[in-house]
């Protein structure tokens, strides 16, 4: 046998193994999962109470925009009434009213004897009555 | 092998991210830890900014709450000169809008990097235009501007404030104080925009608001009624002042020239001076009052005593004095009534120095009345020890003595009221929101004085009385209401030649009405009234005139029947008694054809301050009391078919205007009292139709 050597290839076999692990089911460990699904739950907390303190934070600096927007609008409403009460006191001013009173309307002052002094009418017998104002002498 | 290779190049990647974040963390952690304060002072110096908020001035109210003085915010514009760009196109652009020199704006921005004013307290307008030209850094900011609307309204007693607001004058400086409240200084912070979002919350402390004693309407009366007697006499100055004898209130203080507090700057120093505080005069014929006084309260002469004023000339210590009449025997209501100087010296060479000394200081003379207004003179009186061989004569008569208007109606309001001398008063309270302040310092009240028993007061009333009714001041009878006062002619002195003028006088009338329970003291005054320059002829028909307006307006019920002439006299001509009364009365000639118009020219339109010297027809209208009468109808009617249905049925017409009657008052068929008046007015039917409504026109 030995004689007869023949210088042949050496063959190769690759075996493929085909192993089926479907049927395997990775253990999971209960108690890396609770600790995994702790820190997730820590982690969201402290993520959210940023997140909270960050929105009070802008939060409150935007309303503070707005108290003082609000206080501006007080302050112009404020101004707004002071001009229209100095509007009307300038309105009211006595040479104003007297100069209308005379040129416009033709008025004048009554005599002494026109300013009549009347108990309260019965109303079917005055045709025309002035309210005479309660005494004002100080 | 090539696992390892991965492997190697996933450490080095790590370590490379690793790094970067350990740098940026060891940064933030340096920056927020290490230079914390540092940036949080930077951020401050930025952010924060401390203003200073002015508190708003106090309002100045008449007593019925009518403003007098108010502030309110108005925009000034000011710059930041480092972030102007371009300097000189800025103050180019501003020059044209606030008037200020294009130059003096550059100058100012080249004085200051961080603030300077461009102009302050801008009209609406102008702060407007500003703000149209977009100009980075010139910003207009909120200030205070103080405004009179009822412009030269009572300006002596409210004063003026400077560009401060700071009062220079009147009430406004006599209660500065009170009147600025007090400035607080809050903490903002700002963004980039300037815009504030976060300050503290500022205590307000405005000022306080006044309430003062003058009612605005008779300060109004009295201004009109002063201004129409200054041009009527020409005079040079003028003072009237309306007080409320019981209490000192002052109602009404006018004095002429004037100006408008809103541009007080304007006004020469002579208009914004108070005369009727500061200015002193002699006060003549006036000053016979407080001679009087003091005798009838020692007991030293009687109403009824006859005097002999000696055909009105008299040698006293070497000095002849000289009656504006030669009067013979008057008794001394009739002194006080004709105004005798000779009669007022005998009375007070029997009273003696000493004692005319301590009731001239009594009545307040030579002293400060404690008016709270500013710049009150105290008077010239030498002290007794002082005095001349003559100086009783002098001051007896009004002369040697120097007076202000305000001690004067001080004094007679003392004769009004019983003899009680009040502090007279011109603020009344002081408050803050709702809340009334306690009276204290200036306006602490003060004790009325005694300065004559009520008898010598009642005695001095009714001599008063008489001068109005049948002494030198007859032009100052109310009609409606009795009045009372003493007339004033006293002469100045030539400051040329150091003597009295027979020239330049002032004429003055003080006096009170009604005379039982006097309503209102009031005094006139007139510098240098031009022509007629005696009191009773210039100053007391002012003082009529002011008395019955305000008497009318307080409502002051009459204590005498109205005067029967009065009625008649508007249609007849006018005499002496009744002259001024009827000054705004249309003229209506009745002389005319029947049916026929008066012409336009006979006729004159009413004017409140207008004078007519149109002939006056001669008419007595009859005026039964009693009875009811129903108005007729007088449309169509001519003036003297009016006129005489209107006196058959007993009733007292006024005609207005001319041409046929258009309209009547009151109304056809009311029915009214016999002598009651009826107002019918006269136009043609293009009149009326052409006639605008009241509120119509522009």
């Amino acid at each position: 046998m030995r004689s007869k050597r023949r210088k042949i290839g050496m063959a190769e076999f690759h075996t493929v193994k085909r192993i089926d692990n479907s049927r395997l089911v990775r253990n999971v460990e209960p108690a890396r999962m609770r600790n995994l699904w702790r820190t997730v739950a820590l982690g969201s907390v402290i993520a959210a109470f940023f997140m909270l303190y960050i929105f009070q934070h802008f939060r409150c600096i935007d309303l503070s925009f707005q108290l003082e927007d609000l206080k501006g609008q007080q302050v112009k409403a404020a101004a707004l009434n002071s001009e229209l009460k100095l509007e009307i006191a300038g309105l009211r001013d006595p040479m104003r009213i007297d100069v209308i009173a005379r040129r416009r309307l033709g008025l004048t002052e009554p005599l002494p004897s026109q300013v009549q002094e009347y108990d309260e009418p019965d109303g079917s017998e005055v045709a025309a009555a002035r309210y005479v104002r309660p005494n004002r002498a100080p | 092998m090539p696992q390892e290779r991965a492997h190697v190049r996933l450490l080095i990647i790590a370590g490379v991210a690793f790094l970067w974040m350990g740098a940026v963390f060891g940064r933030l952690t340096y920056l927020q830890l290490f230079l914390h304060g540092d940036y949080l002072a930077r951020a401050l110096r930025q952010q924060q900014r401390t203003i200073e908020i002015t508190p708003e001035r106090g309002a100045i109210y008449d007593r019925n709450k009518r403003p007098l003085a108010m502030s309110i915010p108005v925009d000034s514009a000011f710059g930041v000169p480092s972030e102007i760009a371009d300097e000189h196109l800025a103050a180019r652009l501003l020059s044209g809008v606030v008037d200020v020199p294009q130059d003096v704006l550059e100058a100012r921005f080249e004085s200051s990097r961080s603030f300077v004013w461009i102009s302050r307290k801008l009209p609406p307008e102008k702060a407007e235009a500003i703000t149209a030209l977009n100009l980075k850094g010139i910003y207009l900011q909120k200030e205070n501007k103080r405004f009179y609307p009822k412009r030269d309204l009572a300006a002596h007693v409210l004063g003026f404030v400077d560009m401060d607001e700071k009062g220079l004058g009147g009430i406004e400086y006599e209660l500065d104080t009170e009147i600025r409240g007090k400035s607080e200084k809050i903490v903002v912070m700002e963004d980039a925009r300037r815009r504030w979002f976060d300050g503290s919350q500022a205590k307000l402390n405005n000022g306080a608001d006044v309430v003062l004693t003058l009612d605005e309407k008779i300060q109004y009366l009295t201004e009109r009624e002063l201004n129409a007697a200054i041009a009527r006499t020409r005079a040079i100055a003028g003072t009237a002042i309306v007080m409320n004898p019981n209490t000192g209130e002052i109602l009404a203080l006018a004095n002429w020239p004037t100006f408008n507090p809103n541009k007080a700057s304007e006004a020469p120093a002579d208009a914004r001076m108070d005369r009727a505080v500061g200015a002193l005069y002699e006060p003549g014929s006036t000053f016979k009052l407080i001679t009087l006084a003091a005798a009838f309260n020692e007991g030293i002469t009687r109403p009824d005593e006859v005097f002999d004023c000696e055909n009105g000339s008299v040698l006293v210590a070497g000095h002849r004095i000289h009656d504006h009449k030669p009067f013979g025997l008057l008794n001394v209501a009739q002194i006080l009534a004709e105004s005798s100087d000779v009669g007022a010296i005998k009375i007070a060479l029997r009273l003696q120095a000493p004692r005319f000394y301590d009731y001239i200081r009594a009545f307040g003379f030579g002293l400060l009345t404690g008016v709270d207004l500013p710049g009150e003179s105290r008077g010239l009186l030498r002290p007794v020890d002082d005095w001349g061989s003559f100086s009783i004569g002098s001051i007896s008569m009004g002369q040697e003595i120097g007076v202000t208007p305000i001690q004067l109606v001080t004094a007679v309001s003392a004769i009004a009221n019983g003899g009680l001398l009040y502090r007279p008063h011109v603020v009344a309270e002081l408050e803050r929101g709702d809340r009334v302040l306690p009276a204290e310092g200036l306006l602490t009240p003060t004790e009325a004085r005694r300065v004559i028993r009520p008898e010598t007061a009642a005695t001095l009333r009714r001599l008063m009385e008489g001068v109005v009714l049948e002494g030198t001041g007859t032009r100052a009878h109310l009609d409606g209401w009795t009045s009372a006062g003493k007339t004033g002619s006293a002469q100045k002195i030539d400051t040329a030649t150091g003597r009295y003028s027979r020239t330049q006088y002032i004429a003055s009338f003080t006096g009170f009405a009604p005379i039982n329970n006097p309503a209102v003291a009031i005094l006139v005054s007139l510098d240098s009234p031009v022509g007629q320059h005696e009191g009773g002829e210039v100053a007391a028909p002012v003082f009529k005139r002011i008395a019955e307006e305000v008497l009318t307006y307080l409502d002051v019920p009459r204590d005498v029947p109205l005067n029967p002439k009065l009625i008649q006299a508007a249609y007849q001509k006018q005499t002496k008694e009744e002259g001024s009364a009827l000054e705004d009365l249309s003229s209506v000639d009745f002389s005319g054809q029947p049916d026929a118009a008066p012409a336009a020219s006979q006729t004159t339109k009413l004017d409140g301050q207008g004078r007519t010297d149109s002939k006056r027809p001669a008419l007595t209208v009859a005026v039964d009391q009693g009875g009811e009468v129903e108005v007729p109808d007088f449309s169509g009617k001519t003036m003297r078919e009016a006129a005489d249905i209107s006196l058959r049925l007993g009733l007292d017409p006024v005609l207005v205007g001319s041409n046929l009657a258009m309209d009547q008052s009151p109304a056809a068929g009311a029915k009214v009292r016999r002598g009651a008046k009826i107002t019918v007015r006269f136009g043609t039917p293009l009149e009326k139709k052409s006639k605008p409504r009241p509120g119509n026109r522009n």
